[in-house]
């Protein structure tokens, strides 16, 4: 344990160098976040509306989908495809570290730094927002949202670091991420609210597990989800299998790996 | 004055020549690696459809986005597509490598050569697969919303042009200026995630903005007009205030762009010597 605690404040101290990145990225992402409130706002003062949502509700699901962007979604899997594709996966080899652990502890130092500057940035922008901001009815609702957020952030660590493992197998991975990135970003909710979609695209969203990044605990903090433990259910049902999906490609992995540069 | 208007038309004549030279380098470049084009071209229009299936879905709960219909709105992602191509035919590349050319000291060249420093990076790295299949769905895009519009004329095909050709000098400026940043701190390879999310955002119809946020998308970060006002003029939107708003702001984009980029390149300091 102790060792990645220690592997825990190095990366901390590593991101911390980038921060000039991550403060450009911040700024972009929360450019495109503030165009989308200008785009409900014109909607709504036509006097339209768009399903059962009202637009504090709007307003609210893109701000705290621009926070679940730093918070939850891993990104970690450009790093394993480096690691990989350069041959550095060798050192891990003889290394008393588990290749898993390692990752998921690098990934979660980096996502608690990016909150903290992500809810900076959020707070910022909620301030020119403060009349158009809808808070949970019960402290329930706000407990179950950091719930799922936690638990948002170790299924998209496994699916990330699933797509981190194709390398052993594909080299031109990068490619495929960006397309698999969009589709999770559109099942996810992070781009519309689900249940704006019609009928058949909800359908299919159900049955995948990208909506529990996004649309869920949105929808939990909105308290348009009561009873939220069935979802929770399923959602540490598809955990297991992410991490069982991780284990098995990794141990086959390593078995095709070439160990490239030695 | 005639004199000056020869030695314009043979500035122009021989940086027609140059692009012309370069152009076939960069195609011979490309054809290397004829793979990554169709998956690069397969990726984009993956990307494209995503945009309007977003737009088709927030149509079937709304009948106008701030008074553009769905057709008009397609025209204005096609757009979008369209310039995103034009400016990787023209410069988009060439500022997404420059961050490496200093770093590793090979903009010394570019400073020596007789041609200006911009065009010669822009040159350089000129690009037909890397946005080709946004442009291929951009075009099918326009051409699809054309078809369903109604008080479309012909004479609004060349006005397109011509302000297809404002936006990117817009765009051109805009990256001029965000890039000329990289002369004075030298690790910010980020910058151009800055103009990424400059494109993304301006698939959304200008008249969105109202107060502050007005103009700031317009003087500011000219999303606002980057493709509304094109996309504007091909749906007979437009309004003459709003076309002269948008060259006054493709002109100033564009010189004050070249003259910061001139000022900063001066603190260059070449990472070989």
């Amino acid at each position: 344990m102790k060792k990645y605690i220690t592997l825990f404040h190095i990366n901390w101290q590593n991101s911390l160098q980038y921060r000039f990145s991550l403060i450009v990225y911040i700024f972009g992402y929360s450019l495109y976040i503030g165009v989308l409130l200008y785009l409900w706002s014109a909607i709504y003062s036509e006097g339209q509306t768009v399903g059962n949502y009202t637009l504090s509700e709007l307003t609210t699901y893109y701000l705290l989908q621009l926070m679940i962007n730093s918070v939850i979604f891993s990104y970690v899997s450009w790093d394993v495809i480096e690691n990989i594709k350069d041959g550095y996966f060798s050192n891990f080899l003889i290394k008393p570290i588990d290749y898993y652990f390692y990752w998921f502890t690098v990934n979660l130092s980096g996502k608690i730094l990016e909150g903290l500057f992500i809810i900076i940035a959020v707070g910022i922008i909620s301030i020119f927002f403060r009349g158009h901001l809808t808070f949970p009815g019960t402290s329930a609702a706000l407990i179950y949202f950091l719930i799922s957020v936690i638990l948002g952030i170790v299924l998209s660590f496994e699916m990330d670091f699933c797509v981190g493992m194709i390398t052993f197998w594909l080299t031109q991975v990068r490619t495929f991420k960006f397309m698999l990135q969009t589709i999770i970003l559109f099942f996810a909710g992070a781009m519309l609210p689900l249940d704006l979609f019609p009928d058949f695209l909800v359908r299919i969203s159900d049955f995948l597990p990208f909506r529990y990044l996004v649309y869920f605990p949105v929808s939990i903090y909105l308290g348009k989800i009561n009873n939220p433990w069935p979802s929770f259910a399923i959602l540490i049902v598809w955990i297991l299998v992410f991490y069982g999906i991780s284990r098995v490609l990794l141990l086959r992995g390593i078995k095709r790996y070439e160990a490239v540069g030695i | 004055m005639k004199q000056l208007a020869y030695n314009i038309f043979r500035k122009i004549k021989r940086y027609l020549h140059l692009y012309r030279v370069f152009l076939s380098q960069n195609l011979k470049e490309d054809m290397i690696y004829r793979s990554n084009f169709i998956t690069l071209a397969v990726m984009d229009i993956g990307f494209v459809s995503v945009s309007v299936i977003l737009f088709k879905i927030i149509f079937t709960h709304v009948t106008s986005i701030a008074g553009w219909t769905f057709h008009q709105s397609v025209i204005l992602i096609g757009s979008v597509g369209i310039i995103r191509e034009m400016a990787y035919l023209t410069f988009r590349r060439g500022f997404l490598e420059l961050g490496n050319h200093i770093r590793k000291g090979t903009f010394d060249t570019f400073m020596v050569r007789p041609m200006a420093p911009n065009i010669h990076l822009a040159f350089r790295h000129i690009s037909i697969s890397e946005s080709f299949g946004e442009a291929i769905t951009g075009v099918v895009l326009v051409i699809y919303g054309i078809l369903h519009l109604n008080n479309w004329t012909w004479v609004s095909i060349p006005l397109y042009i011509i302000f297809l050709l404002n936006s990117l000098f817009v765009y051109y400026g805009f990256s001029l200026l965000i890039n000329s940043i990289v002369f004075w701190v030298i690790k910010t390879q980020e910058l151009n995630t800055i103009v990424y999310f400059f494109m993304e955002t301006s698939r959304y119809p200008g008249d969105i903005y109202r107060g502050v946020g007005k103009f700031i998308f317009t003087f500011i970060i000219p999303i606002g007009i980057i493709a509304t006002v094109p996309a504007s003029v091909l749906t007979g939107r437009t309004s003459w205030s709003s076309a002269l708003i948008a060259l006054f702001v493709g002109i100033s984009f564009l010189t004050t762009g070249i003259l910061v980029w001139r000022k900063s390149i001066e603190h260059y300091s070449s990472a070989s010597g």
